[in-house]
């Protein structure tokens, strides 16, 4: 058994363009461009970019709720790309996923009971009334809901709390991965506080994997081990992540991180403004998708897209022309 | 000190619903300075939205209704003029950006109509081609390559940001006195967030316009604003200098806000434990305590906070810095 749960290696999803009036396939756009990586068991990957640029994509096509077009996705060992249904059914069970609106993610015609005996049910978790409600009262436990939330319905809840239900839910099967599309970013400041420190304890209690999905920087530094950045759907950098706020090597890394506001006026920092929006994800910039917007380009970066370039064993990047550390 | 433009006393705001009369805004003053921003910080549902649609007189009313105070315009209380005079200010002197750059540009006219728009209600004197070189020009103040291009597209043909620059562009074609900026970056990336903001400093140096910034991003407050209001259920629980309210929060609520962000002062790559939260949540303003609002979620809190002695108030604790608390922190 080796030490990592997930290992992805190329996975592209291509969605065609049609056009014409038979809708032919008149181009593609890649959301996500062979990327491949690795989570160690227990680990929380943290995933960031810019809208559009695949992120969603990739984390949905890791359960195969987007079949992707070519790639393969090993957990613990097994390609869970070349599954049938049935093997698929019993896989999904050991991966689930959070979504990001709480608020749409609910069934408003089902109680929390019902909704968080339903997965249960689909895989026959549990073999009488008596075990299914202790289990659902064990489930509310671990996410801080009261028990009596069993027999409410989500509009009785606010965001947080309906989060909350959203964690539960995805903990009924007692999954050993997790991923985690934007689980906080609909949430106020201090509720989203509140829902990461769960999340933190959850993994910690049950030896979870996550793969966290966000855009908000400073959230999924704080909770991941190590963080992955995405531009047009290519994986340009990955790091520990305390190494990527200092030591970024790839350009977009830094100044995405630089662009955060920094939430302490003593200090003024540097900032790195990038110029003009991603491009379209339907016509990317030959070469490294970057360079239009890059400072660094040279000749080199808009002839071909850049190599992985692995510099120690956590730490890697797609760059010819990275970031000097000081 | 910077000239008063505006100045907000006792505004109150209500709404009708169907459970009963709620009070979105409760006893809210606020002043905004020529050439200074000011922030207002806080949750959905505090009333910080509500505090921006009152000046533009924007609330929808029925439901809403300003039930109590003035709003002082250079003189004048904009509660009580006239509907047309209302009209020559609104978009002219005072303007907004919504949050939505998505929905709030209209999708059937081009984007150079709509800043044509303002000003063909604004500055009659302007002809047909004047008003098409000013929206050019406002289209290139706030940095869109290739304006005369850009001028005949239509919003769907604009990215996000580019859209909330046209807002921007739109709002200021008149140059205001006052722009109200409702979560202007809050639907944008972090990438593009810095330039409008980059942009809006930039704007407001040579326009020398005041700014009310309402976020409920402390980053962006502490990057942007000169002063700082922090909002509680319909009430300003804290106001105060920039540094002054990050260094020194004296209300609990405020302190509780600035640690539940996460920091980059990790260099040592070893896990922190757990963020500081805010425990509970807010209360609803159907259903709010006797005393302090914020009581069911402060450590602090004692029999004088539970309503013994009546609400706390906004009161002076130091050098330009009110606090509504009966245990301040320090």
């Amino acid at each position: 058994m080796s030490e990592y749960l997930l290992e992805v290696n190329n996975l592209t999803k291509k969605f065609p363009i049609r056009g014409g009036i038979f809708g032919r396939e008149v181009g593609a756009v890649y959301a996500v461009n062979d990327v491949s990586f690795k989570i160690k068991k227990g680990e929380t990957l943290g995933l960031v970019g810019e809208s559009g640029c695949g992120k969603t994509t990739l984390g949905r096509s890791l359960l195969r709720l987007i079949e992707p077009t070519a790639g393969e996705v090993f957990f613990n060992g097994v390609d869970i790309t070349k599954l049938d249904a049935d093997g698929m059914r019993e896989m999904r069970r050991k991966m689930q996923i959070i979504f990001q609106d709480p608020y749409a993610s609910l069934n408003p015609r089902m109680t929390v009971g019902g909704i968080l005996a339903e997965p249960m049910e689909i895989h026959g978790l549990f073999k009488d009334k008596e075990e299914r409600r202790k289990r659902l009262l064990q489930l509310l436990d671990q996410v801080q809901l009261p028990a009596d939330a069993l027999n409410k319905y989500p509009h009785e809840f606010s965001g947080g709390q309906r989060q909350r239900i959203c964690i539960a839910r995805a903990l009924a099967v007692e999954p050993e991965f997790i991923v985690c599309d934007e689980p906080v970013s609909a949430l106020d400041v201090s509720v989203q506080a509140q829902v990461v420190n769960l999340m933190m304890d959850l993994q910690k209690d049950l030896g979870l994997t996550f793969l966290f999905i966000a855009h908000d920087l400073k959230v999924v530094e704080y909770i991941s081990n190590r963080v992955a950045v995405m531009y047009l759907g290519n994986m340009v950098e990955v790091a520990e992540s305390h190494e990527l706020y200092g030591g970024a090597r790839h350009p977009y890394t830094k100044a995405l991180f630089s662009a955060i506001p920094n939430p302490n006026p003593n200090v003024t920092h540097d900032r790195i403004i990038l110029e003009g929006d991603i491009p379209s994800p339907m016509n990317p910039p030959d070469g490294c998708h970057f360079h239009p917007r890059c400072w660094n380009a040279t000749d080199e970066c808009r002839g071909s897209y850049p190599p992985v370039t692995e510099e120690s064993s956590t730490h890697a990047y797609r760059c010819y022309n990275p970031n000097q550390l000081s | 000190m910077a000239e008063k433009i505006l100045e907000i006393k006792d505004l109150c705001v209500e709404f009708n619903t169907d459970r009963g009369v709620i009070r979105a805004v409760n006893g809210v003053n606020l002043e905004v300075y020529k050439g200074k921003t000011l922030g207002v910080v806080g949750e959905s549902g505090s009333g910080k939205s509500v505090t921006a649609l009152s000046i533009m007189r924007l609330i929808p009313s029925p439901p809403g209704k300003i039930a109590r105070g003035t709003i002082d315009y250079r003189g004048e209380n904009l509660l009580e003029i006239p509907f047309d005079e209302m009209r020559r200010i609104r978009g002219n002197k005072i303007a907004m950006i919504f949050q939505e750059p998505m929905t709030s540009l209209n999708p059937v006219f081009t984007v150079g109509n709509q800043i044509e728009e303002v000003l063909e209600l604004h500055q009659k004197e302007l002809s047909k081609e004047q008003r098409r070189d000013k929206a050019i020009e406002m289209l290139h103040l706030v940095g869109i390559p290739s304006p005369e291009k850009r001028v005949t597209e239509y919003p769907h043909q604009l990215s996000g940001g580019m859209r909330q620059r046209v807002m921007i562009a739109m709002s200021l074609a008149c140059e205001p006195d006052i722009l109200i900026a409702d979560e202007p970056t809050t639907a944008l990336d972090v990438t593009i967030q810095a330039q409008i903001l980059e942009l809006m400093n930039k704007l407001q140096k040579e326009l020398g316009m005041g700014i009310i910034m309402i976020t409920h991003d402390l980053g962006v407050v502490a990057e942007t604003c000169d002063d700082v209001a922090v909002m509680y259920c319909g009430q300003i629980v804290e106001r105060a200098e920039v540094k002054e309210l990050f260094n020194h929060p004296q209300h609990p609520y405020t302190k509780g806000l600035i640690e539940s962000i996460p920091s980059f002062d990790s260099t040592t790559g070893e896990r922190k434990d757990r963020l500081p939260t805010i425990e509970g949540m807010v209360p609803s303003l159907f259903d709010l305590p006797d005393g302090c609002n914020f009581q069911d979620r402060c450590n602090f809190a004692t029999d004088k906070c539970r309503g013994s002695e009546g609400e706390p108030v906004l009161k002076s604790i130091g050098t330009h810095h009110d606090a509504a608390c009966f245990h301040p922190l320090s």
